[in-house]
């Protein structure tokens, strides 16, 4: 067996990636670690330029044992293996007219644990991400309030500090399915879904140091870039768990979620968590503003419209399997899923293999912790039978997530909002996994 | 000995200080600094319903027709019908509890005030807060004339604009749920006789990335665009038996310094129209659109840019009312569009 040289097996790979597009490049990459396990077990290396990667394989030492890699702050600030390049945000263009005001959804099918990347947390944007300088950013606090304040970012940072882990998640996740499936990826049914820990300010105290009149009912919240995005938030919340946040996993929010400062209405529909946060005016009554008359209302079947939807409610999924995690082959699989509600802390989760006929208790693992993500996980034996898959989750108040048939008949089909109901995944003989509706 | 004193005082401080006396001022920290009256003018730009807010002044549907046709038309429709998938202003009447409803602010939004207030605060898409009050009372009247709301010569004022009743304010309702009780059923919960199976739709998902060769749509708005400006060309060959152009460049073009220049102001202020063809803008990368302009002169297209146009194929603001931006960067932006349509 011939071992390439670095410089050989560099130019092959160099060539043989040459005139193929970036979708090509990934399956290239893809398709090279296979190649690699089938010429491994072949045992020869052949004229292939990709049967070359077996040599990475035992007996063999593999080429990155046998050279020296790059020296420290080559990448002052590091990024994931380019192998992991397919976990990306993606968006569904016929969603929206066109990127600015747009969203994309997080790769949940690819994430571990309950936290969520910085560089992977949906977006949300009616009007493109602002480039703020912080120096320049203010918070103005005004109206039904004592002594109307403006904070620099200086100021907001040497407030005591909290941070939180807390679930945010668009009201139209899933909002794409009430009439049928549609979406052939688990990305698209339930990526406008994000979990990070947030450093800030509870909006409480900053409103404390302002002094809210007696008549201050409700807030209005608006942000600083181009759509000056404003939603009316009833004092209520402000005084439980309304945070003003500057930090998210431990580095400043990114400019996609609000740099330099966010609100966060924990386990509330996402766009109340105004991003590029610049004033609050304390009111009487609402505002009514566009965000929630024209949008983020629900319209119920028979004409009317619900208003102020704020709270998400108990959802879950399984995220493995899922349509872009087939099961490979029978045998041991642990069955795992993320559950969530803006009502406070999941109590549990049951599975379902026969589309919502029988159900079994999941384990919760890892931290459960008030409107955060929390997995799910069962264990079990896939031997190639089909599976209607379901998972079912309840919280802390008693509220189990609904089905389908029970929402529709609630609410019909044209809320577009707030579909939490009960997902089926079909799991084919062959391993694969479909998006389906079970009624 | 003389030193004693001080050392007294040392101490005295760090007991104080200790002991959590932190908080001057009773409970507050006395961070932040007073909002003065102007700062507070200049970003307190909400409207309520009871037209709390309200800007004093006026204007009309006659005097909001032209303005509505330079901003907002390009999106909106000349009729408020909406081009693409652009929000639809009019129309819709009766349809919330049909199949299909039409959500527009003739049918569904419940008060004029948000009107006002969404124009003032985000449009037109390309220059928020660039609109005087006269413009905002205009085109806010306008667009309730369209949907038949006020009358072509209502003059709509501070006054008299929160006594407008909208068709549908009173359908809302706040919000009721949990709305649906599910029991922890756990074993039988469903006749399986009676259960029925639905199937994902093909061809809408945009899988390409985990499904190999699938036939999705793109994965970008671009993509899209390109993708359906193919089909409906493609479509148009079908019936006219014209062939189809393949004008759309694929290479990247080498930039001038100028061109260089302009990408940003390009990607701020143009990108939505020029990007897409929107309001028939003549597209980037749409070489043969460009080339007919371009062959007019540089500085006949530059001064269109600059001073507006309104042709056969769309209308341009001035400065695709981007007023902000000086003469040199969107003359920038003019040479990076041309120079990237090769």
């Amino acid at each position: 067996m011939t071992i390439p040289s670095t410089k050989e097996l560099l130019q092959t790979m160099q060539e043989a990636a040459e005139n193929l597009s970036k979708n090509d490049r990934r399956d290239f990459l893809r398709k090279g670690v296979s190649y690699l396990a089938g010429a491994a077990a072949v045992g020869s290396a052949g004229a292939a330029s990709g049967a070359s990667f077996s040599t990475n394989l035992p007996p063999n030492e593999p080429i990155w044992g046998r050279q020296l890699g790059s020296g420290v702050v080559a990448n002052p600030y590091g990024e994931p293996s380019h192998f992991e390049e397919h976990v990306v945000r993606r968006t569904v263009p016929w969603l929206t007219a066109e990127s600015i005001s747009s969203i994309s959804m997080s790769p949940i099918q690819n994430l571990q644990g309950i936290i969520t990347p910085n560089g992977l947390v949906f977006e949300r944007y009616h009007a493109g991400v602002p480039s703020i300088n912080p120096d320049e950013h203010r918070l103005m606090i005004h109206g039904l309030v004592d002594n109307p304040l403006i904070f620099t970012m200086e100021d907001l940072m040497r407030f005591p500090s909290v941070s939180e882990i807390k679930f945010i998640e668009c009201p139209a996740n899933g909002g794409m399915e009430w009439r049928g499936p549609q979406m052939e990826a688990l990305q698209f049914t339930h990526g406008m879904l994000s979990c990070c820990e947030w450093t800030g300010v509870p909006l409480k105290v900053l409103l404390e140091e302002a002094g809210i009149q007696p008549e201050g009912k409700w807030i209005l919240a608006e942000g600083a870039d181009g759509a000056h995005m404003s939603r009316s938030i009833p004092i209520e919340k402000i005084l439980d768990d309304t945070l003003v946040v500057y930090a998210q996993n431990g580095e400043m929010l990114r400019p996609e979620q609000g740099y330099p400062l966010r609100l966060l209405n924990p386990g509330w529909e996402g766009n109340t968590s105004i991003k590029w946060l610049r004033r609050i005016e304390v009111g009487d009554m609402p505002w009514h503003h566009r965000e929630e008359t024209s949008k983020y209302t629900d319209l119920m079947a028979d004409g009317r419209a619900r208003r102020f939807t704020f709270v998400q409610e108990c959802n879950s999924v399984i995220t493995s399997p899922c349509p872009e995690n087939p099961i490979k082959k029978p045998g041991f699989i642990e069955i795992e899923g993320l559950a969530w509600t803006g009502r406070g802390k999941i109590k549990g989760v049951d599975v379902s293999f026969d589309g919502g006929v029988n159900w079994q208790p999941a384990q919760l693992k890892g931290l459960v912790l008030d409107k955060a993500l929390t997995r799910f996980s069962f264990q079990t034996k896939w031997s190639g039978q089909p599976w209607l898959l379901q998972s079912r989750a309840y919280d802390e108040t008693g509220y189990v997530q609904p089905t389908l048939a029970q929402l529709r008949e609630q609410r019909g089909v044209n809320s577009i909002y707030h579909k939490n109901s009960i997902h089926t995944w079909q799991v084919q003989p062959t391993g694969e996994v479909k998006n389906v509706q079970v009624t | 000995m003389f030193k004693l004193p001080n050392i007294f005082a040392v101490t005295l401080l760090s007991v104080a200080m200790v002991s959590g006396v932190v908080q001057a001022d009773g409970h507050k920290y006395n961070l932040g600094a007073p909002a003065s009256a102007d700062e507070i003018a200049g970003w307190d730009i909400d409207i309520r319903p009871d037209g709390m807010g309200l800007p004093v002044g006026s204007g009309n549907a006659l005097d909001g027709e032209a303005e509505y046709e330079t901003q907002c038309a390009a999106c909106h429709g000349v009729f408020g019908e909406g081009e693409g998938r652009w929000p639809v202003l009019t129309g819709g009447e009766g349809t919330l509890s049909d199949e299909r409803p039409v959500k527009t602010v003739g049918s569904y939004w419940p008060y004029a005030s948000t009107l006002f207030d969404y124009i003032r605060r985000a449009m037109p898409f390309t220059a928020p807060m660039s609109l005087s009050d006269k413009q905002v009372y205009g085109i806010t009247a306008y667009v309730l004339y369209m949907n038949e709301i006020i009358e072509e010569d209502f003059e709509l004022s501070n006054e008299n604009l929160a006594t407008i009743r909208m068709p549908n304010e009173d359908n809302f309702y706040v919000d009721d749920r949990p709305d649906v009780k599910n029991p922890r059923c756990m074993a039988d919960c469903a006749d399986v006789s009676s259960m029925m199976l639905a199937s994902s739709l093909s061809g809408v998902t945009p899988i390409g990335h985990f499904v190999e060769g699938a036939d999705a749509p793109a994965a970008s708005h671009e993509g899209q665009h390109n993708l359906e400006t193919q089909k409906e060309a493609k479509r148009k060959a079908e019936i006219t038996g014209e062939e189809v152009s393949e004008s759309l460049s694929a290479e990247p073009a080498m930039l001038s310094v100028q061109a260089q220049a302009g990408e940003e102001v390009y990607m701020g202020a143009c990108f939505v129209c020029h990007g897409s063809g929107l309001a028939g803008a003549p597209k980037v990368g749409d070489a043969t659109a460009w080339v007919e302009r371009v062959g007019q002169g540089m500085n006949l297209v530059i001064s269109h840019a600059l001073e507006g146009y309104s042709g056969s194929a769309g209308v341009m603001p001035p400065k695709g009312g981007r007023m902000d931006l000086s003469d040199e960067q969107v003359t920038n932006a003019v040479h990076f569009m041309v120079e990237s349509s090769h």
